[in-house]
């Protein structure tokens, strides 16, 4: 395993509205080493993107970072002037966003588009910048790219322009890729091409990726670490292995338990996890999970808990795993998940 | 319940075109839906798989007679919905509801919850003044709202909530039949699951029938117990779910069930994928010969020039491939 070139320590971001504080992030700790691709999941409101856009320093007013540290090949993002930033967005950090309608300029040619991006950040000239554009758009797999660079938007389908997105991403070759919910929009065949993509990119170019979803399948295919959040902090973190198999918080157990199985049976229910999860503005002083937790006791509902680590690289927040409480069984044992072996 | 095999629903080469204008002149038509047979039996769960601009939601609107069919039969309890115009489809129109995919656009923001179930109440004469009232709260109930969230307005509530709303909307008016247009993509995962056990719940409870659209392959399995397959306005395979998943013989069904992401990272690392290449074609201009005959990968000559006809190869398992 590479050096690790981003850290997050203890990352705090709330906003500001005029009903009150709204907590999306309440202290997150993680880090990604060079040429790993990790996946955060979670329910929509968990703070899957907020840590994004933390990171990038993208927030929007009335959004704020107001506690932590982001450390990125050793140096502080947060420290950083805007101009610096700028320097950095793009060129080490890149991020592809969910809709990639909205975050491409209708009005202008895609490859005007991707050649703004490389002369930003690269002193060649136009000329130079337009070869380098047609590069990418093969790399990401677009025939014809001569021709394609002087369309618009509009005329590419959403795979397409999920493409040309991540060709944008990676035109500067940067260290550290952000994906959120890139492949939430399209079907399951674009996306099993935008997902085969990502994994070649990662092989050649050695980019780390943080790949930001709710669909668990998603995770299995790209990742090798996991980070589970729950309303605004990380419930579970661990290797793949650890999370399919050996998962330690009842929040994790759900979403496992809540996608049908393939030795499902006719009459089978699936196991949902009941309720909604809670307001960000008027949070609990336990455990955020705990109304909706089967496994609940007393003390979830007066102290959130620490984080217990389980064994090295697997960590989670749950009261159940203290010594003096009483012991879940783990729901699934390994290989059990398909039924299969 | 096991669902009785009496027809409920039969289409009959249904063709929805939508014509493509080049000022007062029909240039070209979108044939959205071209040619489409099939038949739910009551109480059965029918799901509908394929990409998006496959025709599906079409379909589902054509079904419904909110789009004119431009041919074929509709046939519902045996009565045919194709040629009816205006008020005569009315009592059908009680029979037959719809859920939608987007539960943010689909429920009127100014209107109360309570309104919003009400209406179909009204519009048919069902029910006023107090006993309105109390049916609303009891299909509140039904689909796991409190009987207080009927003044409030659809802004106040979750995305799942909403779509419960949506729900209790379409029971209104005691269907038999209900099309299911993408409800729950646009959830998240655990509410996914609360809203399918629902739907299954209330089937049992009442006896409905379900057409079930979704490109989400995993959930519609679970819910449905046949289904048919999709592409560019075509039905390319129909089964029950078991045989389906099981042994796909149609070319783009297998390479869409591999395409499926598996949530298991020891099964996902031994699958290999079948990946179609490219984008589907044009439906305005849509390929001689078999539609996927250009991304399909057993490709032959006949598959270019003639197109395949809907054969039965097991019981109750049809394809439309030459191979």
């Amino acid at each position: 395993m590479g050096e690790k070139i981003l850290e997050l320590r203890d990352l705090k971001t709330s906003y500001f509205t005029h009903i009150g504080e709204v907590k999306a992030i309440r202290g997150i700790s993680f880090h990604i080493h060079r040429g790993e691709a990790i996946g955060i999941v979670g329910e929509s409101g968990s703070g899957k993107s907020v840590t994004a856009l933390s990171i990038m320093r993208l927030l929007q007013h009335p959004g704020k970072i107001i506690g932590g540290q982001i450390t990125f090949k050793g140096k502080n993002l947060l420290q950083k002037s805007i101009k610096e930033m700028q320097c950095i967005r793009g060129n080490e950090i890149s991020m592809i966003f969910q809709d990639s309608m909205t975050s491409l300029n209708p009005v202008f040619t895609v490859g005007n588009q991707i050649i703004e991006v490389i002369l930003q950040h690269h002193k060649i000239s136009k000329k130079e910048a337009k070869v380098k554009a047609v590069e990418m758009f093969k790399l990401v797999g677009i025939s014809s790219p001569e021709k394609r660079m002087n369309q618009y938007p509009h005329e590419f389908s959403g795979g397409m322009r999920q493409r040309l997105m991540i060709g944008m991403a990676l035109s500067c070759e940067p260290t550290l890729l952000i994906a959120d919910e890139p492949t939430t929009a399209l079907d399951v065949t674009i996306q099993a091409q935008i997902l085969e993509l990502m994994k070649d990119l990662k092989k050649r170019l050695d980019t780390s990726i943080i790949l930001i979803t709710h669909d668990l399948g998603v995770v299995a295919a790209l990742c090798s670490r996991v980070v589970v959040m729950y309303s605004g902090l990380i419930m579970e973190e661990g290797s793949i292995e650890n999370i399919f198999y050996n998962s330690k918080h009842p929040y994790t157990q759900g979403l496992l338990k809540s996608i049908p199985k393939a030795n499902w049976k006719d009459k089978d229910k699936l196991i949902s996890i009941e309720g909604t999860p809670p307001d960000l503005l008027g949070l609990p002083d336990g455990c955020p999970f705990m109304p909706r937790c089967s496994y609940a006791m007393e003390i979830c509902k007066r102290e959130q808990s620490p984080d217990f680590e389980i064994e090295e690289n697997h960590r989670s927040m749950c009261w159940r795993l203290h010594d003096e409480a009483p012991k879940i069984e783990t729901w699934m044992k390994r290989g059990d998940f398909h039924g299969t072996k | 319940m096991g669902p009785n095999k009496e027809p409920l629903l039969e289409v009959k080469n249904l063709r929805k075109y939508f014509p493509i204008k080049d000022g007062l002149a029909i240039k070209s038509y979108i044939k959205a839906v071209d040619g489409v047979s099939f038949t739910i039996n009551q109480g059965e769960t029918m799901g509908l798989v394929g990409e998006s601009g496959c025709g599906k939601s079409t379909m589902a609107r054509t079904i419904m007679r909110l789009y004119k069919p431009t041919d074929g039969e509709i046939c519902f309890h045996g009565n045919n919905l194709a040629t009816l115009k205006g008020s005569q489809l009315l009592p059908y129109r009680k029979r037959i509801q719809m859920i939608f995919q987007d539960p943010y656009a689909s429920l009127n923001g100014r209107m109360t919850v309570g309104d919003i179930v009400g209406e179909a109440l009204d519009i048919h004469k069902l029910a006023s003044g107090k006993a309105r009232i109390s049916m609303i709260h009891e299909l509140l109930h039904k689909v796991g709202l409190e009987p207080d969230h009927a003044i409030r307005y659809p802004h106040e509530f979750s995305g799942g909530q909403r779509q419960r709303i949506g729900i209790a909307r379409a029971l209104a008016v005691s269907p038999d039949f209900i099309i299911c247009d993408e409800p729950i993509s646009a959830l998240d995962v655990s509410i996914q699951a609360q809203i399918v056990n629902m739907l299954k719940d209330l089937q049992s409870e009442l006896g409905l029938t379900y057409l079930f659209i979704a490109h989400d392959l995993t959930m519609v399995r679970h819910i449905s117990d046949k289904i048919g397959v999709m592409y560019l306005g075509k039905l390319v395979e129909i089964a029950d779910s078991k045989t389906l998943y099981k042994s796909p013989r149609h070319p783009y069904t297998q390479a869409l069930l591999s395409a499926m992401p598996i949530p298991d990272p020891r099964l996902a690392s031994k699958s290999r994928r079948i990946l179609i290449e490219g984008d589907m074609p044009s439906p305005i201009d849509p390929p001689l010969g078999c539609r996927f005959s250009t991304r399909c990968q057993y490709v032959h000559s006949q598959c270019v020039q003639e197109e395949p006809k809907m054969r039965e190869i097991s019981s109750g398992h049809h394809v439309a491939c030459h191979t």
